[in-house]
């Protein structure tokens, strides 16, 4: 075949015709061979691995008897997060603890829960703890601790050296009474209780009053009128969940009630106990102390006692003009509510708490606010045994120290002095689950078992014992310190032998409901309670006013300074012990909305005085104590207080908690027996640096639009008040909703801005921490936010929280605009957002008007294996690219649909209950059926405080709220 | 060779070559891993147990009315039987051998969805939906394979085929009024699936 040649063939040959020498091509790759050649492998390669991953089924080896696969266990259990020991079910799913939520069945927390105990969840999957114990910092086993530690400790009752015992307060009756037979066998030895936020003092007065060491019952709810004097109770004052239960219940209009608690709040920085206040006042640090002796003064006068009391009472000095009259109003209000009012006070000096207890018994509350025979076993510490203790260390007396939830190396006033003087202490045992500030210098680290995997009981209010129950089998080499010190005195037994012996020696005798004990022990554990129901013989206690003198001369010697230094705890960060949890380093705090780290708070007008803006970097200093801290603006605190919270700081807390903010414990003083959490004259100034904010919401104010609406109590009894909802024009079509339309009444005049709900939503929906720069980038992922919205207004400074999950609208502005139909409406009313249809678009994200979504910027770390156990299995993992926001928590929707139907009946108002809404404990928010005309939700939806947020777009929300109702007193305040 | 020749031999490659992938179940719809046959650590044979000796599934998958999964059966649940039963086969030695090591056994996940998607069996078996409706005639599999796609579609298909029906003797969907007893309305919600 002729015709034109198209390639060359080897054997060509040459022009004389011979066959030419093969020119063999030169086989360089070129670029574009290379690629296509990289084309076609990678193409080879990908359809060859295209299969789906082998994935694995194991199932357990013998079927437990109480475990399905796949369904939940809910067991009752206690949280062990601080001391008021709230009632919790955790909730186990395959084996595994995945979330903490509130036993509604118990009597002090009534199902409410606070942020601290969602993290407990966290802080057990932490890979940081302890994996066995440590000798002289070096892993060792459990044998070999308990030969040398035995060893130690004979030789120890051999020489009568001294033995200490310093913990946190243990509110369980079995190990305390174990740790003093543990001690009882030594010469000399002693539990120390230390906490290193003490309300010692309360105690302290009790005892000087009526005889009685420790807290009383505070009872909110008997109560007409709460005067509080720097009381965080709703924050993080000794119970606060179970102040706050009992302050909504007092204040509760959701049921057409027409009355209720008025709280009056006088402070010095601005907390959130103060911003729930009907009316509250900004005190300065000069007039703390006095305004109480003021208020007793004037007490005593109106009442007419002043000729029957034995004291002296000075005329005040330091109050300004009207800070007497708001007194003098207060002390009119307070008597028109005799025995029905409670005066509390933060303080921890004992000469103001016997100030405060003289001024509640002129008002004759002790017997019907306060109960000093049923006294609440929170907080046992005494700050003065815990200085003796210092010193008995720094001269070398102590043979022996256990440690057991305690870090004094980091949280004590002295921390420098503790860790020196412990080093002339020849034991040192710590039973630390972490490798702390202290443990590291302690000979033997015997971790204790996390509190998810211990038994234990407490009695979290006199009378009321409660369970701590194991949910996991220990996940490391940890040992129950109960054990260790049994151990350690030859007793072979297990902790839960002896609490099962205890309790049938103990509560089996205090009741005649069950006769045999098994059936006892099973029914108490279910319930995760034991109320005693036996009747104690109220015993008389006559008040003591003998000390009332001398402390008010004390009070009287108040030194004036320019700025004072404030110290509390945040609701999340607290005293520091879970520094290491990300999830609440990243909750925002209630007020100033700033998360990762603590600032140094001050008032506007102090910053215009030192020319601060926000963000600039100021040294605060006193004595020898000094630390850098950026500066928060904060309105409603007084202008000579600079406000730090504790908690922060933490060396070795763990990767979450290292270097967060700067520690402030070492202001603390130590005075007249108690710590105290003010420091007068310190000194302020700027040092030309600056520092970022994680602040989570940066408009301060409504600017007067009706976002958070506030009313007066008068305003609500009357019904005129600017509460409406507009019907609008149809412009689009409306929805049908055959079954079910899922929706939200949010009280705004219940909720105390806790932040529990956003922490709850968190460990619920698998929400990733983003950390500082990101929250800092207005990043943060939490799908539930609580709005503040700080108001100035002729009173004073208000501040209304505002919850704000997905809206659920029904004219929803995002799925109008997705192109992908990612986002789409069911037919139950809910705005469904689906993952894996997202392309990352963020038009929803601009187009919502509620600003509730959140973009997954990253792929978020999900690398540690062992956290990554406390994930939800029925929610989905989120990947980068993607948005997200609240989904009503549908996979709860979806479980109690599905058992419904599984048991063919329709599904109960209440049935179905949000995560944020499990966990509140004001119980502002209400969760159902808007098509079930007989629900909760429906019923409050048409009280009079019924509003909707930005209701002129028309949107058409789910949620709605309940406007804020504060109890005003007309005469002066309204105007 | 001419230029034809080639075209018309290409041509023929392409077509043959699709229909022999088409036919192997290379070539399919993206998720659909139907066939899958993985060999499993124990010789297991759903023929034996289900087939020929009737035993019920859910004696061994015993959440499947009461849980999202079925449940694979615990090793303490096979020895019920072959305590007594063939104890000395190979594979039952495996079994028994896994109890003493305390090693539990790794089956291998036949049917398999993806991680955005949720499934609940026990709302699929109390409607009144046969095992065999998804997971095919596994009283005759040897070694279990997947009998259906499981892809979306699927799911979905089924689900609008049950508005508002009840199910007849036969397992087939039959159209009710409304306040029925057991009247089925499948979802068709994103969020059914997908949370």
């Amino acid at each position: 075949m002729k015709g034109e040649k198209l390639w060359k063939e080897f054997l060509d040959t040459d022009e004389s015709g011979k066959p030419a020498a093969p020119k063999l091509p030169v086989y360089g790759i070129s670029r574009r061979s290379f690629l296509s050649a990289l084309g076609y492998s990678a193409v080879g390669l990908s359809l060859l691995n295209c299969r789906v991953p082998e994935q694995k089924i194991v199932p357990n080896l013998a079927k437990s008897p109480e475990q399905t696969p796949g369904v939940a266990n809910w067991y009752a259990s206690t949280c062990s997060g601080c001391s008021a020991g709230c009632g919790t079910l955790v909730k186990v799913r395959d084996g595994r603890p995945i979330k903490i939520e509130g036993n509604p069945a118990h009597p002090v927390s009534k199902g409410g829960l606070c942020a601290v105990a969602h993290s407990l969840v966290f802080s057990l999957y932490d890979s940081e703890r302890l994996k066995q114990p440590l000798i002289g910092g070096q892993p060792s086993d459990w044998t070999e601790v308990d030969r040398q530690v035995g060893a130690k400790l004979a030789s120890i009752k051999q020489s009568r050296g001294k033995v200490r015992f310093l913990s946190n307060t243990i509110i369980s009756p079995t190990s305390k009474a174990l740790i003093d037979n543990f001690l009882g066998t030594y010469e000399d030895a002693r539990h120390i209780v230390y906490e290193p936020v003490s309300t010692a003092a309360i105690s302290a007065a009790h005892l000087e009053t009526h005889g009685v060491g420790s807290i009383p019952g505070y009872k909110i709810q008997n109560a007409k009128l709460l005067v509080s004097f720097d009381a965080d109770f709703l924050g993080t004052w000794i119970s606060p969940v179970r102040f706050t239960k009992d302050y909504s219940a007092a204040r509760d209009l959701k049921n057409g009630q027409r009355s209720m608690l008025r709280h009056i709040q006088y402070e010095a920085r601005m907390s959130v106990t103060g911003a729930n206040a009907d009316t509250r006042f900004t005190t300065s640090s000069a007039e703390q102390n006095e305004a109480l002796t003021f208020l007793l003064t004037a007490l005593v006068e109106k009442s007419g006692q002043s000729k029957s009391v034995n004291y002296n009472l000075l005329p005040p000095s330091g109050i300004s003009p009207q800070m007497t009259q708001h007194l003098e109003t207060t002390a009119d209000e307070l008597l028109n509510h005799r025995g029905e009012s409670l005066v509390i006070c933060g303080s921890n000096d004992p000469d103001v708490q016997l100030v405060v207890n003289f001024i509640n018994e002129t008002l004759g509350n002790y017997g019907t606010t306060i109960d000093v025979n049923s006294p609440s076993p929170h907080t046992q510490n005494s700050d003065g045994t815990f200085a003796g203790l210092i010193e008995e260390m720094k001269n070398g007396e102590v043979a022996a120290l256990f440690l057991l939830n305690v870090n004094p190396a980091y949280d004590c006033y002295a921390a420098k002095e503790f860790t020196e003087a412990l080093k002339k202490v020849p034991l040192k045992v710590s039973f630390d689950p972490t490798l702390d500030e202290t443990a590291l210098s302690a000979d033997f680290v015997c971790p204790n078992h996390h509190s998810l995997e211990a038994w234990d009981d407490a009695e979290t209010d006199s009378g009321i014992y409660s369970f701590n129950q194991p949910t996991i089998a220990p996940l490391f080499q940890t040992r129950a310190y109960q054990e260790s010190l049994m151990r350690w005195s030859g007793d072979v037994r297990s902790f839960y032998d002896v609490l099962r012996q205890t309790w049938q020696q103990t509560n089996f005798t205090k009741q005649t409901k069950f006769s045999k004990f098994d059936d006892f022990w099973d029914q108490s554990l279910h319930d995760g309670i034991f109320a005693d129901q036996t009747v104690k013989e109220p015993v008389t206690r006559t008040f003591n006013d003998k000390g009332l003198n001398d402390a008010l001369l004390r009070l009287n010697k108040t030194e004036q300074s320019d700025y004072s230094l404030v110290l509390y705890q945040k609701t999340s960060m607290r005293d520091g012990r879970f520094a290491n949890s990300p999830w609440l380093q990243e909750l925002p705090d209630p007020i100033t909305k700033t998360s990762w780290g603590n600032y140094a708070s001050i008032s506007p007008g102090a910053a215009e005085k030192l020319s601060l803006t926000e963000g600039d970097v100021v040294s605060v200093k006193k004595n020898n104590s000094a630390i850098e801290l950026p500066v928060l603006i904060q309105p409603g605190q007084s202008d000579d207080v600079v406000a730090v919270a504790l908690g922060y700081g933490r060396t070795h807390a763990g990767k979450a908690g290292n270097g967060v903010g700067a520690n402030a414990f070492p202001f603390v003083e130590f005075l007249n027996g108690t710590f105290r959490y003010q420091a007068a004259n310190i000194d302020i100034a700027a040092t030309g640096k600056r520092s970022e904010l994680a602040k989570t919401q940066i408009e301060e104010s409504s600017h007067g639009r009706p976002l958070a609406q506030n009313i007066a109590l008068s305003q609500y009894v009357s019904g005129d008040h600017p509460i409406k909802q507009t019907e609008f024009e149809k412009l689009f079509a409306e929805h049908d909703y055959p079954e079910h339309k899922w929706g939200m009444v949010v009280d705004l005049s219940a909720c105390t801005g806790c932040n529990s709900c956003v922490l709850s939503c968190q460990a619920e929906n698998n929400i990733p921490v983003v950390g500082k720069q990101e929250v800092a980038k207005m990043r943060d992922m939490h799908w539930l936010r609580v709005d503040r919205y700080i108001d100035s207004n002729p009173d004073g400074t208000e501040v209304t929280f505002q919850p704000l999950p997905c809206m659920q609208c029904e004219n929803a502005s995002c799925e109008m605009v997705c192109p992908v139909l990612a986002t789409v409406h069911s037919s139950e009313g809910l705005n469904m957002q689906v993952y894996n249809r997202c392309v990352g678009t963020r038009y929803c994200a601009n187009n919502c008007a509620y600003k509730v979504r959140h973009f997954n910027w990253f792929d978020y770390p999900r690398d540690d294996k062992l956290a990554n156990m406390a994930l939800n299995p029925d929610v989905t993992v989120r990947t980068r690219g993607v948005m997200e926001k609240c989904t009503f928590c549908v996979q709860r929707i979806e479980e109690k649909k599905i058992q419904a139907r599984n048991e063919g009946r329709p599904i109960k108002d209440g049935e179905i209950q949000t995560a944020c809404q499990q966990s509140c404990p004001a119980d502002a928010i209400i969760f159902g059926d808007l098509k079930d005309l007989n629900s909760m939700v429906n019923a409050n939806k048409k009280s009079g405080r019924n509003y909707i947020l930005l209701e002129d777009l028309n949107t058409k929300p789910a949620v709605s709220y309940l406007a804020k109702v504060r109890n005003r007193k007309e005469s002066k305040e309204d105007h | 060779m001419n230029l034809r020749t080639l075209k018309i031999i290409s041509i023929l490659v392409t077509v043959i070559g699709a229909i022999v992938i088409w036919q192997n179940g290379i070539f399919r719809q993206f998720g659909d891993q139907s066939g899958y046959e993985p060999i499993q650590p124990i010789n297991f044979s759903h023929k034996i147990h289900a087939g020929d000796n009737k035993i019920n599934c859910t004696f061994c998958h015993s959440s499947a009315d009461e849980s999202a999964v079925a449940g694979v059966p615990t090793a303490t649940n096979c020895m019920n039987c072959h305590s007594q039963v063939l104890k000395d086969s190979p594979e039952i030695l495996k079994i028994k051998a896994a109890l003493d090591n305390n090693q539990p056994i790794e089956w291998v996940k036949v049917n398999d969805v993806p991680d955005h998607v949720v499934f609940n069996h026990s709302r699929h078996v109390t409607a009144g939906v046969n095992c065999n409706t998804c997971h095919g005639p596994v009283e005759t599999m040897a070694r279990v394979s997947q009998f259906s796609t499981f892809t979306m579609g699927s799911c979905i298909d089924c689900h609008r085929r049950h508005q508002g029906v009840v199910l007849d003797a036969g397992g087939n969907p039959q159209f009710a009024a409304e306040n029925t007893p057991n009247r089925l309305n499948a979802p068709t919600d994103c969020a059914a699936c997908h949370h």
